[in-house]
């Protein structure tokens, strides 16, 4: 009898145990996977972007804005290696992830065959145009480097006085910094008003004095440049030294630098100090040096979660943050639209953010738009120049007018 | 001696044929094929994960190319510093069939063992090429001459847009006997390849070593003008180092382009030409089975130090990137710590392993 007893209380307890267990887990999990150089070579981008992320999926799951429901986003170190990111990517795929979140140029290149065969949708860190060549499921957050250098060169001979603006580019020795370099050319040759005097591919120099010295002696006003901010500082601090920095856009005799994304944010005010004085950025992120609502909240989360003054205000902070806002709009309205959360539907999801669909979140310059023929996030880039030592925004957010002729 | 082998008490020798074996005794034999049947047998048993399994196979392909490397500088005493580069002479063999016949080609896709061995013999002519100077120099000098061609290497293939500048070029899904190799099995698959080969490689070594052109390395290693007084050839010995070197590399180049799916410039730097010469020194220059030992060691130690550093980067200030230093700093110290209290590597750990283990069951 007494057994019989101790067998109904064990009954008793195992449906308890069932009933209270699968209410305690009624909320959803979403495994997402993210690889980025923490460590490494351009690990001062990756760090803070890396954080962004981090920081805006817990802020979702902490305030509920997927209800119960959760996502879990695995964050790795590649230290900017294709061989670990590929790894990585792996170890993502046997978890059981939905949609990947990838970072530099040379992996989204290197494993843009095996996104394909698995029909994962990937934001990469990566803006080259050259990802989407071949692709489907690579979605660039904001508009490509090609886009960047050619608004800047578009900005250069809308506002230069005085016959045709002579142009270098200043470019890195890899596909991420050459990717670019065709299509400013091919805006030129569609009647962008400039002249492209020289493409210099920088290498590790600390010291530009010949280079710079040869540029104004072929009377280049303007240096573009595709690359980070390193070897932009070194540049522009001889070009200082020489005496040969603009002190305001286009000064006859001198050379004004402009840059894109990579190039600028105050990590190049840290580094080259005064030298960054008058220089020309684009990018397709608000920054916190041009107060705002948006920008507001992108310093109220990073406070939220302890971060220190320069990651919170790191464009690449921003980033971070624009790539898991989009992540989990589209998971949002997969779960609106009733569909199951799985690769295909956030694919379609984000196929979707168009038109009245489009999505905007509050780190971006623009809506980001998606669809099967573009898949670039943010169409309008802001272009800002250093002014008293931070960067304010230089009119309103544009699109390029040449890319779409070049397309 | 007793006349069944299994009850021999001690390793006895009547004839020269006979010390020349493969294994020594009958025991040595059986537990070399109880080995083979597990690392064969375990992935049927015990599925692992896409993750894991290219961990594996980038370990094997490791282990080949510190074969080769072994050869030239442990066993021939020539110092190379320039290893990567021949690995990616063997990968970028691969590259260029797939630039200019498409990555699907049937000779990429069906043809892969023959375009293995191809990228093999490529990478053994660069070989012979690069250890032309061997002829000249010596120690520091000669280091310095395969360093220059890790420089040309990777100089070229930056700039070359017939190899993409650098960028990854794809290379195919090959097809075995059941079909096309998906992605479920793909590195399962190459698993089973690469281990062949790295017992094909590991007995081809092991016979070498018993002939004449074996000998004739470690002859030339000890004091090559007393080679040269015994008849051998120092020259040509040298330069055929650096050719078989080149082959070991050039096949691990060709598997690693099919494990990757791609061939990419940044797998070929001078960074992993270290990397390799490090797995040499960790797992005892010199010895075959220290080639195992060493890319087993070095490559799980990476693993083990990137979770840390990953750690490590989530709390050091970022501003002094102090968790990038992590891996650098750890693998120096592993070298360091290696050649001034363990010169000789793990393989000799193994060694005496196994001359404690020799005592029983009474084979003395």
């Amino acid at each position: 009898m007494k057994s019989k007893n101790f067998l109904t209380a064990l009954l008793i307890l195992v449906v308890m145990f069932a009933f209270t267990s699968s209410v305690y887990a009624g909320g959803k999990v979403y495994k997402l996977g993210m690889s980025l150089a923490i460590t490494g070579p351009t690990s001062d981008a990756g760090n803070p972007y890396a954080k962004g992320t981090e920081d805006y999926f817990k802020f979702v799951n902490e305030t509920k804005i997927l209800g119960d429901d959760t996502i879990e986003c695995t964050i790795r170190d590649d230290q900017y290696k294709t061989d670990v990111t590929k790894r990585n990517f792996e170890e993502y795929l046997d978890d059981g992830i939905v949609m990947y979140l990838n970072y530099s140029t040379g992996s989204t290149l290197g494993l843009k065959r095996d996104f394909e065969e698995e029909q994962i949708a990937v934001l990469p860190a990566s803006y080259h145009a050259g990802n989407l060549d071949d692709s489907n499921y690579i979605f660039l957050p904001i508009a490509s480097y090609s886009d960047q250098l050619v608004i800047l060169a578009e900005y250069v001979a809308k506002n230069h006085k005085g016959g045709k603006a002579k142009v270098a580019l200043f470019v890195h020795p890899s596909a991420f910094g050459r990717g670019p370099v065709s299509d400013v050319e091919k805006a030129v040759v569609a009647g962008l008003n400039i002249e492209l005097v020289e493409v210099v591919e920088h290498g590790k120099d600390l010291d530009n004095t010949a280079m710079l010295k040869r540029l104004m002696s072929k009377k280049v006003q303007y240096v573009i440049s595709q690359t980070v901010q390193s070897p932009v500082a070194t540049m522009i601090k001889d070009s200082q030294r020489l005496g040969l920095t603009a002190s305001s856009f286009g000064e006859a005799g001198k050379i004004t630098f402009l840059g894109a994304h990579y190039t600028g944010g105050n990590d190049l005010i840290a580094l080259a100090g005064t030298a960054a004085e008058n220089y020309f950025w684009t990018t397709g992120f608000n920054i916190t040096s041009v107060p705002g609502e948006k920008t507001t909240k992108q310093l109220a989360l990073a406070k939220l979660f302890g971060r220190d003054e320069k990651a919170a205000n790191s464009h690449n902070y921003a980033a971070g943050i624009m790539v898991a806002q989009v992540a989990t709009e589209a998971i949002r309205r997969a779960k609106a639209a009733g569909l199951e959360v799985n690769k295909a539907n956030l694919y379609k999801m984000l196929n979707g953010m168009n038109g009245a669909n489009a999505y905007s979140p509050y780190t971006t310059s623009g809506p980001v738009t998606y669809s099967k023929t573009d898949r670039m996030g943010v169409d309008l880039l802001q272009i800002y120049s250093v002014q008293g030592g931070v960067f304010k925004a230089v009119g309103e957010a544009l699109e390029s007018e040449y890319m779409k002729k070049i397309k | 001696m007793s006349a069944n082998s299994w009850l021999a008490t001690g390793n006895f020798f009547t004839t020269y044929k006979q010390e020349q074996r493969t294994f020594l005794t009958s025991l040595d034999r059986s537990f070399f094929t109880l080995f083979l049947v597990i690392l064969f047998g375990w992935p049927l048993l015990f599925e692992l994960g896409n993750k894991n399994m290219l961990v594996i196979d980038n370990i094997l392909i490791a282990i080949v190319a510190v074969m080769g490397l072994n050869l030239v500088t442990g066993f021939a005493g020539l110092i190379s510093i320039g290893h990567a580069a021949f690995v990616g002479i063997g990968a970028y063999t691969v590259a260029s069939f797939c630039r200019t016949m498409g990555d699907s080609h049937i000779i990429i896709t069906h043809f892969w063992p023959v375009l293995i061995v191809v990228s093999g013999l490529v990478g053994a002519v660069f070989g012979a090429i690069v250890g032309l100077p061997a002829l000249r120099l010596k120690h520091l000098y000669l280091a310095i001459a395969t360093l220059s061609f890790q420089m040309i290497f990777e100089w070229t293939i930056q700039f070359m847009t017939f190899f993409n500048q650098g960028q990854t070029i794809y290379v195919g899904r090959v097809f075995w006997f059941t079909g096309k190799v998906g992605r479920k099995d793909h590195y399962l698959f190459w698993y089973f390849i690469i281990l062949t080969i790295v017992i094909l490689l590991g007995f081809g070594i092991r016979n070498l070593l018993k002939t004449r052109y074996g000998r004739s390395l470690v002859a030339v290693r000890d004091n090559d003008r007393a080679a040269d007084a015994m008849g051998m050839n120092p020259g040509l010995t040298k330069v055929y180092a650096f050719a078989l070197a080149g082959f070991f590399a050039g096949v691990a180049g060709a598997l690693h382009a099919y494990v990757y799916r791609g061939v990419g410039f940044e797998s070929f730097t001078l960074h992993e030409s270290i990397g390799y010469l490090a797995m040499a020194i960790v797992g005892g220059l010199g010895t075959l089975n220290g080639s195992f030992w060493g890319p087993v060691a070095i490559k799980f130690l990476d693993l083990q130090v990137e979770t840390l550093a990953e750690i490590a980067g989530k709390y050091l200030p970022s501003s002094m990137n102090l968790a990038t230093a992590l891996k650098p700093f750890t693998f120096g110290l592993v070298i360091v710590l290696f050649l001034m209290f363990e010169p000789r590597g793990i393989a000799n750990w193994w060694r005496i392993t196994k001359s404690y283990t020799k005592l029983w069951p009474f084979r003395y």
